[in-house]
């Protein structure tokens, strides 16, 4: 599914890359700029986070000519009164003045690094309207935002998640230089469609009084970005029960580099194994101490009278 | 400057990589023998420094560099050095000015509200001074030692995110050097949903904003005599033509003259 969204050319799309502390998403947002330059899209993108050398780094030489970068890096709020875009210049008007600057037949994608910048100087409330004017407004194709949804509340994430009609939330993987992606693409359809795959969720909520189904599934998948920023997914991972709580590093063997010798060869694993312990009670011990060896002394006992005898012997199962 | 912590980040004072915004924090621990490594690296590597030092003095500093074998005296003498003491500058504004002000850098102490600019443009004013009759020095090198005090004396974490994003943008992206920056926690880490104003999500912003993480905590076991801590180093930049690793843990002990840095399990009072 993560292929799918990468090579998807469908209009009014609205995507957005959560990603945390403990996993940046930014190479992710590197390699959807790097696959729809590579179909002859145009890409308009406003950078707060990260400088425009680092945002082209790894992009190759001739697609970098439809890729426009606009500077909101070096001064987003005016401190230096250089004339580039500032957060306060955040709005509808702008954005599409910024898109319309670039004659392209085909509308562009607007890429945005990030929102969470924008979130912290403007009300979520102005964003979310801002944003979805721009995607209904038929200006851009499609809209792509970084948001590091552990800057912000819960509520304000799930406010402008709720306009995306994809959500990809990118999570540390098991190896280095691997990540999870939990993907949640959200459509709108005529008619109920279930879901087949057998481990995902599929959750159909139905409005009666707008007569449309949204169809919401999450999925889950491994994926890694090669330097070129080509996505290579595998398949979807084990249950959360059997992932190992630290990524998986290549442990050094603590036998290797010792000036004595601890491995056992297979001769010296078999003894160790036929061993048996001093003082472990084994059924052969029992019967060699319980039966008498023969020339030892035996013991006679005639009862006294003053021997009590208990019918009801508590030690009479004990298995000795 | 500790030889160990050198080989672990692949850096040495004649070949020092640019560009970089690197992370030093800690989680009740203390990280900022880190912060002496990096001054002696840079000022052994005749990078420009410009030092912003909120919590202690000049001759506490520059004490320890003495153990290191740096003079921080006649770096600053030399103008290789640009030392700001928070401490006495923050006097001039709290007493009334006897003689003329001083450089405004800490001039957010009367307003906390008003934010961080005045002492982004005593930075900015720092490293990109041009020397005329001193020396060839190399890039410039801003060290904050720390920001999360500044949340004490009444900034915003929104404020100092502010800060540190234009500094790097200065420092790292225009003129190619590179900046340290110390941020302190001293609560446990929560799942918590990012709203509290705490050095957490201060230092949540710093992490996203930074291409080297440095973090220090104390052992999970508890103390240890011949073990003072681990760290955690996480390169956030995809670095070309190096494996890509992500994270490394290590185990420190800090000396009288240095650190010494080891794999888990392979202290010397151990093997």
């Amino acid at each position: 599914m993560l292929t799918d969204l990468l090579q998807s050319t469908d209009g009014g799309v609205f995507l957005i890359i959560q990603d945390s502390a403990s996993c940046c998403g930014r190479d992710l947002l590197k390699s959807f700029i790097s696959y729809a330059l590579h179909r002859d899209e145009a890409v308009h993108v406003l950078g707060f986070e990260v400088s425009e050398d680092e945002m082209k780094d790894g992009l190759k030489g001739s697609q970098i000519q439809r890729l426009r970068f606009h500077n909101a890096h070096t001064d987003p709020l005016g401190w230096n009164d250089e004339k580039t875009f500032t957060v306060q210049q955040f709005s509808l008007e702008a954005l599409r003045h910024l898109v319309e600057q670039t004659s392209h037949p085909k509308p562009a994608a607007l890429v945005i690094d990030s929102l969470s910048w924008i979130l912290r100087h403007h009300s979520p409330s102005i964003v979310c309207r801002t944003l979805d004017q721009l995607r209904k407004g038929g200006t851009v194709r499609a809209v792509i935002g970084l948001l590091h949804a552990d800057m912000h509340q819960r509520g304000t994430v799930g406010s402008v998640c709720h306009l995306a009609t994809s959500v990809i939330t990118v999570a540390p993987g098991m190896k280095g230089d691997e990540a999870v992606a939990k993907m949640t693409k959200r459509s709108k359809s005529g008619k109920v469609v279930q879901d087949v795959s057998s481990d995902s969720l599929s959750i159909i909520l139905f409005f009666s009084a707008v007569k449309k189904v949204y169809f919401l599934y999450p999925q889950e998948e491994i994926f890694s970005i090669r330097d070129d920023l080509t996505v290579i997914t595998q398949s979807r991972p084990s249950p959360p029960g059997l992932r190992p709580t630290e990524p998986a590093e290549q442990e050094m063997d603590p036998t290797a580099k010792l000036t004595f010798n601890l491995r056992l060869s297979g001769a010296e694993r078999e003894a160790k194994e036929k061993l048996s312990l001093p003082f472990v009670f084994s059924k052969e011990k029992k019967t060699a101490l319980l039966h008498s060896v023969p020339g030892s002394g035996k013991i006679l006992y005639e009862p006294d009278a003053n021997d009590d005898f208990d019918d009801e012997d508590p030690d009479d199962d004990l298995d000795v | 400057m500790y030889a160990e912590l050198n080989s672990i980040l692949n850096t040495c004072p004649d070949r020092v990589t640019q560009g970089e915004f690197i992370l030093v924090s800690d989680r009740r621990s203390d990280a900022s023998f880190l912060l002496h490594h990096f001054l002696s690296l840079y000022l052994r590597a005749r990078c420009r420094v410009c030092f912003v030092a909120l919590v202690q003095s000049f001759s506490h500093y520059s004490c320890i560099s003495q153990r290191l074998g740096l003079s921080l005296t006649q770096a600053r003498e030399k103008g290789q050095l640009t030392f700001l003491e928070g401490l006495t500058e923050s006097l001039s504004v709290l007493l009334p000015p006897e003689t003329d002000a001083g450089s405004g850098a800490m001039d957010f102490l009367r307003d906390p509200a008003v934010g961080l600019r005045s002492l982004y443009e005593f930075v900015r004013s720092s490293v990109s001074r041009a020397d005329g009759a001193g020396e060839d020095w190399g890039p410039p090198v801003l060290l904050v030692d720390d920001l999360s005090v500044l949340l004490s004396l009444g900034v915003s974490v929104g404020a100092v995110l502010d800060f540190s994003h234009y500094c790097r943008a200065a420092v790292c992206s225009q003129l190619k050097g590179n900046a340290v920056m110390l941020t302190r926690c001293d609560g446990e880490e929560e799942a918590d949903e990012g709203d509290d104003e705490g050095p957490e999500r201060l230092l949540k912003g710093l992490t996203h904003q930074c291409s080297l993480a440095l973090h220090v905590q104390g052992l999970p076991t508890g103390f240890c005599r011949d073990i003072h801590g681990q760290l955690e180093v996480c390169w956030r930049r995809r670095r070309r033509d190096e494996p890509h690793t992500h994270r490394k843990l290590f185990q420190y002990k800090v000396n009288d003259k240095g650190a010494s840095f080891f794999a888990r399990g392979t202290s010397s009072a151990v093997l």
